[in-house]
Order: C-alpha cells, then sequence, then structure tokens
C-alpha cells in the first residue's frame, strides 16, 4: 500500500506536472503542510466517528458497516485520493476541497451533505479525514488549486464544435455518442481499486458527482476524478473548449441541469389511427412523458444497493380499444444473451460474503499495484504528450480492466454463483389485478397476500415472448395463462425503448377505464450489473389517467352558472331596493 | 410556514386596530387575510378542497359575529344597502354585477380545461397501533411492551453499548437507505418514495411516541397499517421477515441515541395525554 502511494508521488510525472501548473497558478502556499492542532483534529475525531465511520470505517480505509453494499464504494481515505478536487488530476485535493463535499455532499451516492454541521466541526472533520493518508504531510504532494473562470452564458452555437471534439479526444469511447454512458470502452471500466465504475451519463447532470453547475462541470473536465478512469484536461483542452464541451452537455441535458424533473403522475393521450406498436416512438408523440426515479429493491434477499438504472421514462396512449405504453431508460449497453425472470432465486449477499469479496480483491495486491502504477504514469504520459497519444495508452489500461472485471463479476454476488452466468436485460409494468376500491394499494414489491398485482414481464433477450405474472408477495409470484400483451423493443444509442400494447380490458387484469387513476410501478433490471429475480431497480407506485376520450366543452357549463348567479344577484338587488326604497326606509320599523 | 407572505398580514391585521375600520371593511380584511395565509402562507401547499371548507367555516364565523349584535349588523348592512339601492353606485354596482358571474365562468373554464392532478392521499402520522402484537409467532400486549433492552442502559452501560452498537449495524445496513445518514429521512433512494420516510430527528415522531410503537412499525411496516391509517403507499418493510427481535429492539435504542432523544415513557399513555 505504502510503497504505491509513494511511487505515485514521486513518480516523474510530478515534476513536470510542478513545472506546468506553477506557471499557471503560483501560489505562495505551495508546499505548505497543515494538519490543523490537536484540539481541531479531537474534534473531528468525535464528528467522524458519530456520522462517518458507519461507511468509511474507523480507520478511514473505506470499510463501515453499509461498504459491502455501496457502489461507488465509500473513499479509502488511507489512499490520500479524493474524487471531487479543485486541483490537477492525482494530486491532494485542497482543505476547501474537502469541506465542499462534506458540506453538499455528493449526488447519487451513499454520500448525504452535513449542512447541520458548525463550521468548526468541517474544519476539525478535515483535519482528522487527512491524518488517515500520510501523503498530506508531504509538502511536494500539495500543488495550488486551478481557477475555475466565471462561467460564460449557454451558447448553441458552441455545440457543434464541441461535439467534434468531444469525438476527437475520446469523450464519446466511455460516455457514449450521445453521453448517455455507454461507450464502447464503457462495460470495461474500473477504479483504482478494481471495482467496476460507471461512465457519467452525461445528458443526467444532476447526478454528477462533482456538482451540475456550468462552473462544477468546468471543474471536473479540467481536475478530473481521482482513482476513476476520468483523466483532466487542463492540459488537453483549452479553457475555450472546455467551456464548449460544458455547452455541449447542456444540450444533452435538456431544461434543467440540476433537477430531474421527476413526474408524480403519467397521463395517457387519447390517439387516432389504430394503436400500432409498428409506428414505434412515432405513435406516442404529444403524449407527455413522465421521469420516474428509480430506487434499489432492498427488502427481500438479493438486495440491489445500487441498481445500474437510475430513472426511466415512461408514456401512455389509448384509444377505444387498447392501451399502449412506451418505457424508457439509459443502459450502458443492450444485453440480450442470457435470461432473466421476476422469480430468479439471488442468494443474500451478508455482509461477511461482502467482506470476503474485500479480502480476495485485496489479496490480489499485485494487480491491485499495477492498475494504481498504470492511472499514475497516465497522469504523467498526458502531461508529456500535453494529451495527444494519451489515448492510445488508454486502450491498454482497457485491456488490464477486461481481467479485472471478470474478477469482480464472479465476486460480486458473494462467490455464490461463480458460475458467470448472463443475465438479459428485462423490464416489467406492473399493476394491481383490480383497481384498489378504497385507498389501500398492493405492497409496490410484487403485491401482498391481500392485494394481489399483475407483471407485464419482458426479457429482453426474448422480446418476442412477453409474460404476465401474478404477484402476491415477493415469494408468491406465478405465471398467469393470461394473453400477454404485445411488445416492441429496440436498443439504440444507450437507450432501451420499450412498447407495450394491451386490450383496455382483458379478463381477470386490471382495466383502464376513462376517467380512472391506475396506479402502476415498475421493475426494471440492468443484466450487465447482474440484475435478475429480486435484484432489480424498482419505482414507487405512480398513477395513470386515462382522461375521458371525448372530454365535455366547459362553455355550456359556463353559461348555465354564469346566468344562474346573474340572476340571483338580480334578484337580491331587486328585493333589496324593494324593502329599502328611500320613502319606504323611513317609515319602515327598525 | 411561508413567512414572507404570513407576516405582512399579520402586521396588517395588526395595523387595523389603529385604523378602525368600519365592521365592512373589518371582516373582509380578516376574510382576505385567512384566505391568503390558507392559500399562500404554507410551504407545503394547502388542498384546495380544505382551503375551500376552511373559508366557508370562516365566512359563517364572521356573518354570526357581525349578526349577534344589532349594532354590528346596521354597520355591515347600512353601507351595502346603500351600495345596492343608490343612484350614485349604478355604474359600480351594473360592473360588479356583470364581474361576478364572468369570474365564476372563469374558474369554472379553468377547473375543466385543467391537466389531471395526481390523487393525494392524507397521511395519519400515528396510526393507532393495535391491542396485541404477535411477532415470530410470540404475541405482546401492545399496552405493556416495552423494551427488554432499555433497562440494561443503568444496570449494565457495558452490555448496553454493546447492543446500541449492534443497533448501529443494523440501521446502517438495512435502514440509512431510506430513512438517511442523518435520519432525517432523506437517505439516497428517499427521493425516489411516496410518502417520504420518515424524519426521526423530527421532534413530533419518534419522541412521541413509546418504543413498543416503533416496534409494531418496524415489525410490520407498511403492509401492516390499519385501514383507517394511512399511508397505504409507504414502502416500508416489514422487517420481521428479516430481522429477530432483539435486533428490531436494538436499532431502535440506536434511533433514539443517534436523535439524542427519548421514548415516551410507558406510564404516560396509561396516566393520559397531559404533559
Amino acid at each position: 500500500m505504502r510503497g504505491r502511494r509513494v511511487r505515485r508521488l514521486r513518480s516523474p510525472g510530478l515534476a513536470s506536472w510542478v513545472l506546468c501548473v506553477g506557471l499557471i497558478a503560483s501560489s505562495p502556499l505551495l508546499g505548505q503542510v497543515d494538519l490543523g492542532t490537536d484540539e481541531q483534529r479531537a474534534t473531528g475525531k468525535v464528528v467522524y466517528d458519530k456520522y462517518c465511520s458507519q461507511c468509511h470505517g474507523d480507520t478511514g480505509a473505506g470499510d463501515g458497516y453499509a461498504a459491502p453494499y455501496l457502489r461507488p464504494k465509500p473513499r479509502d481515505f488511507t489512499s490520500g485520493k479524493y474524487k471531487i478536487r479543485s486541483t490537477p488530476n492525482g494530486m491532494l485535493p485542497t482543505d476547501d476541497d474537502i469541506r465542499r463535499v462534506i458540506e453538499v455532499g455528493i449526488p447519487y451516492t451513499a454520500m448525504p451533505g452535513f449542512p447541520e454541521l458548525s463550521p468548526a466541526e468541517v474544519t476539525g472533520l478535515v483535519y482528522y479525514l487527512k491524518t488517515f493518508s500520510s501523503d498530506f504531510e508531504d509538502p511536494e504532494a500539495y500543488l495550488p488549486a486551478l481557477t475555475t473562470p466565471p462561467a460564460p452564458p449557454f451558447s448553441a452555437d458552441n455545440v457543434e464544435n464541441a461535439k467534434r471534439v468531444y469525438e476527437e479526444i475520446g469523450c464519446a469511447r466511455c460516455h457514449g455518442t450521445s453521453g448517455r454512458g455507454d461507450g464502447s470502452s464503457a462495460p470495461t471500466l474500473v477504479d483504482d481499486w478494481g471495482d467496476p465504475i460507471r461512465a457519467a451519463d452525461l445528458s443526467r447532470p444532476w447526478t454528477f458527482r462533482g456538482g451540475a453547475s456550468r462552473e462544477d462541470i468546468y471543474r471536473s473536465i479540467s481536475t478530473g476524478l481521482n482513482g476513476t478512469p476520468m483523466a483532466g484536461f487542463e492540459e488537453g483542452l483549452s479553457p475555450e473548449e472546455r467551456w464548449q464541451i460544458v455547452d455541449f452537455i447542456q444540450s444533452l441535458a435538456g431544461d434543467s441541469m440540476s433537477d430531474p424533473g421527476y413526474a408524480s403522475l403519467v397521463t395517457a393521450r387519447a390517439v387516432e389511427g389504430g394503436i400500432d406498436l409498428e409506428r414505434g416512438a412515432e405513435l406516442f408523440e404529444g403524449a407527455e412523458p413522465a421521469l420516474l426515479p428509480v430506487l434499489g429493491q432492498i427488502v427481500q434477499p438479493g438486495r440491489s444497493f445500487h441498481p445500474g438504472v437510475v430513472a426511466v421514462e415512461i408514456q401512455a396512449v389509448y384509444d377505444r380499444e387498447d392501451v399502449a405504453f412506451r418505457v424508457s431508460w439509459h443502459d450502458i449497453q443492450a444485453n440480450r444473451n442470457g435470461t432473466n425472470g421476476p422469480d430468479l432465486v439471488v442468494e443474500e449477499m451478508s455482509a461477511e460474503a461482502g467482506s470476503e469479496d474485500e479480502g480476495s480483491f485485496w489479496g490480489d495486491e499485485e494487480a491491485a499495484e499495477d492498475e494504481g502504477g498504470f492511472w499514475g504514469d497516465e497522469a504523467e504520459d498526458e502531461s508529456d504528450d500535453a494529451g495527444g497519444d494519451f489515448w492510445g495508452d488508454d486502450a491498454a489500461g482497457e485491456d488490464d480492466g477486461g481481467g479485472f472485471w471478470d474478477d469482480t463479476e464472479e465476486s460480486a454476488d458473494g462467490g455464490s454463483d461463480g458460475d458467470l452466468a448472463e443475465f438479459s436485460d428485462a423490464i416489467a409494468l406492473q399493476f394491481p389485478r383490480s383497481l384498489p376500491a378504497g385507498i389501500r394499494q398492493p405492497y409496490f414489491l410484487n403485491g401482498d397476500s391481500q392485494n394481489p398485482v399483475e407483471l407485464w414481464f419482458v426479457d429482453l433477450g426474448y422480446p418476442e415472448a412477453p409474460e404476465v405474472w401474478e404477484g402476491r408477495g415477493s415469494q408468491a409470484l406465478v405465471p398467469s395463462d393470461e394473453d400477454a400483451p404485445f411488445v416492441a423493443a429496440s436498443y439504440e444509442d444507450g437507450r432501451w425503448s420499450v412498447l407495450f400494447k394491451r386490450s383496455r380490458r382483458n379478463g381477470q387484469g386490471i382495466a383502464f377505464d376513462e376517467g380512472t387513476f391506475v396506479p402502476l410501478a415498475l421493475s426494471v433490471w440492468d443484466g450487465f450489473n447482474d440484475e435478475r429475480g429480486s435484484k432489480r431497480g424498482v419505482t414507487a407506485w405512480y398513477p395513470v389517467y386515462v382522461p375521458p376520450m371525448e372530454s365535455p366543452s366547459p362553455f355550456p357549463k359556463m353559461a348555465k352558472t354564469a346566468a344562474i348567479v346573474l340572476l340571483v344577484e338580480l334578484l337580491i338587488i331587486a328585493w333589496v331596493r324593494r324593502r329599502h326604497r328611500p320613502s319606504a326606509a323611513e317609515e319602515a320599523p327598525a | 410556514m411561508n413567512w414572507m407572505i404570513v407576516l405582512p398580514v399579520l402586521l396588517v391585521l395588526a395595523g387595523l386596530r389603529f385604523v378602525k375600520p368600519s365592521m365592512l371593511g373589518w371582516a373582509a380584511a380578516w376574510w382576505i387575510a385567512v384566505w391568503i395565509i390558507m392559500d399562500f402562507g404554507f410551504a407545503v401547499p394547502v388542498p384546495k378542497s380544505v382551503v375551500k371548507e376552511f373559508l366557508g367555516i370562516v365566512t359563517l364565523a364572521l356573518a354570526a359575529y357581525v349578526s349577534s349584535d344589532p349594532q354590528r349588523w346596521a354597520e355591515v348592512r347600512d353601507p351595502m344597502v346603500a351600495f345596492l339601492t343608490e343612484r350614485r353606485h349604478l355604474p359600480l354596482l351594473g360592473l360588479v354585477a356583470v364581474a361576478i358571474p364572468a369570474a365564476v365562468a372563469a374558474s369554472i373554464y379553468l377547473e375543466m380545461t385543467a391537466p389531471a392532478q395526481a390523487p393525494t392521499f392524507g397521511r395519519t402520522v400515528h396510526p393507532a397501533p393495535p391491542a396485541t402484537l404477535t411477532v415470530h409467532d410470540v404475541t405482546h400486549d401492545m399496552q405493556t411492551l416495552d423494551n427488554p433492552l432499555r433497562s440494561l442502559e443503568t444496570s449494565d452501560p457495558e452490555a448496553f453499548a454493546a447492543h446500541l452498537e449492534e443497533g448501529r449495524r443494523i440501521y446502517y445496513e438495512n435502514c440509512f437507505y431510506c430513512h438517511g445518514d442523518l435520519m432525517q429521512g432523506a437517505g439516497m433512494f428517499a427521493h425516489a418514495l411516496n410518502p417520504i420516510p420518515t424524519n426521526f430527528q423530527d421532534s413530533g415522531t419518534i419522541a412521541m411516541l413509546q418504543e413498543s410503537f416503533l416496534f409494531w412499525r418496524v415489525a410490520k411496516g407498511g403492509p401492516g397499517l390499519p385501514e383507517e391509517g394511512g399511508p397505504w403507499m409507504s414502502a416500508m418493510p416489514a422487517w420481521e421477515q428479516f430481522l429477530s427481535e432483539e435486533e428490531m429492539w436494538e436499532v431502535i435504542l440506536f434511533l433514539y441515541e443517534f436523535t439524542e432523544q427519548r421514548p415516551r415513557a410507558l406510564h404516560a399513555a396509561s396516566g393520559g395525554e397531559g404533559h
């Protein structure tokens, strides 16, 4: 361990780093070591033991109680590698960098922000974290932060050029042509610890670990993410080019960079001309897309703590006869080989099995060192060649990573199935068996004994053979012999699009009557992530509203009501005037 | 509370005391103030139906107040009668007579063409627990059920600390994904749940409850909620399927320890609510 760290820090790359960064941003702080006072570190330890050690471990090694279940894994502070930094790639973070992550957290990971901590507590915690790695004692390991200039406004004109740069320097190889994290190398990526890691989905900036603002993205592009394959492009790209890439990412994100705009309702749209799945996405034009967040199925054995799918988008259309749904989601790759099923048994990953995994990984110290060495060398290459030859080297890294990935696959399930079974992607729409009469709904995971659900299940390895299942709880799932819905599935550019069509009324199944809200929940299996059976991503219940085909015109009712109100008004006025005629008023008794 | 709206309204109401408006003006000011606070004053919007109902009650209350005294009634009645009868008000009266039906028609139009809203369900904060609770084939009387580990706090602090640490492990292996590191109901999956996970830091949650109530909720989860006690969409699992009784009591100990709250004492329930 220690040998590796020292090697990285003393690698010849460092000299050139110091040289070039010193030219850009020379600072009197260079080389100044600040480890705080005993008192501050003691304050930090109290905070750490209460809030941090359950994931990051008592000794900062990233091995707390929750660690076996989390991916990305909790940071191993003994490594001195911090992902989100303002300093050049491979360097230590500044105190403010660590402070920022403590205060705002890391989106879409288990790392929350801790805004409640006082400034003194955060400062103490920063100093305490630094005690876990001796790197922080080395004055040579510090380099000043790169500056992020204020963001220029978004310019659509930049997108074209940025897309060219994006392809040229190889971003698309991991992040994919449309930025959906589905590049050809994406499935091979591992971090410095040999754990599989995913390239960010650039079309969903709210999931960015380093933050979703234009400045955050610029910083992440410039500094890279230590410990991951994401390199820094402070040298490879001019500031203008980096801002252009930011514009490109913003163009992928659509309306909002920081807000996913999750829906609370799916509204079906009435369509003309028959529902024919051949029409594809065009059939669903005009149907409001509802983006629904996915959580891991973390209840039933075989729990899924890091589902491969973050969100699904759903649209619904209907006519007099049929109802149809379009479900789409971003997926790192289409897994059509292998099989899947809602009832496949997954053994529960016990904490012990998880740590054994860890053990075998770390036992493979040789490989871990290679990996570390590789990225260390990489930084060197980059600074020497100014980003020129850089991706050539990366290809070598992929080969390296490939071997690694296989290991990981094997151990990912606590060694319970080392046969490297392949699982295909799959999707299921879940509805209650009948519309709930009251407000009680079936339990969202496959229903419960009193409130059964039906699943419209498609194994995307066999999209021509969709199935209907009936669930009365996760232990009581049975195939139903009802007519299955029609299904059409396609995968393009990092996105699955699966269309379902069924009669609005179908035997015992749920009916889609006009004017009703039909509860819908989804399950999605990412075969690449070994998901099957209870190991899957799920959504909570969401209502699907089926509006009446002919919505009545509001005008007759408006006219009628206005006339009645006017009549009542006139009657009141007439009555009051009659009673309070000036002459009569004088005579009337009080 | 949305204080940027509520405070100015309260200030205006306080100011009315000095301005001394007519009784009609006073009643109108109160009615409008209540409407603004109900409709815009809350951080979490109040459902329209509740606002309507509440304003109906306020209307009746104001009517009862102004009509209960002849002088007050005259103060309210006279300006209205003058408006309806005197010739000089005629143009304005005509305008109002047209404006009211027009406003009603407009609201009908908006209502009938509004995009559909997801149906909302109320949330019973603390549904009534059953009289008896059967967990792992053992039936407990909820009146007398208490955390069997709680007494160790004084009798054997070392054993108590060990149970607490177990509770901590269980929480971070099972619960924190939804209820969060800080127990505020903001775990990494919380954004995907509705209703949102309970915030244990809120003084209105576990501090108001006995440990037996938590034991019931942990053991039976969302599926075990009574018919009259929502939320019925709760994703809370029935943990009795996965945890032993002792583990559930341990995690309950940890909830109170971490949030620095105390459970409501057992005698408080039988001894009355008042404290």
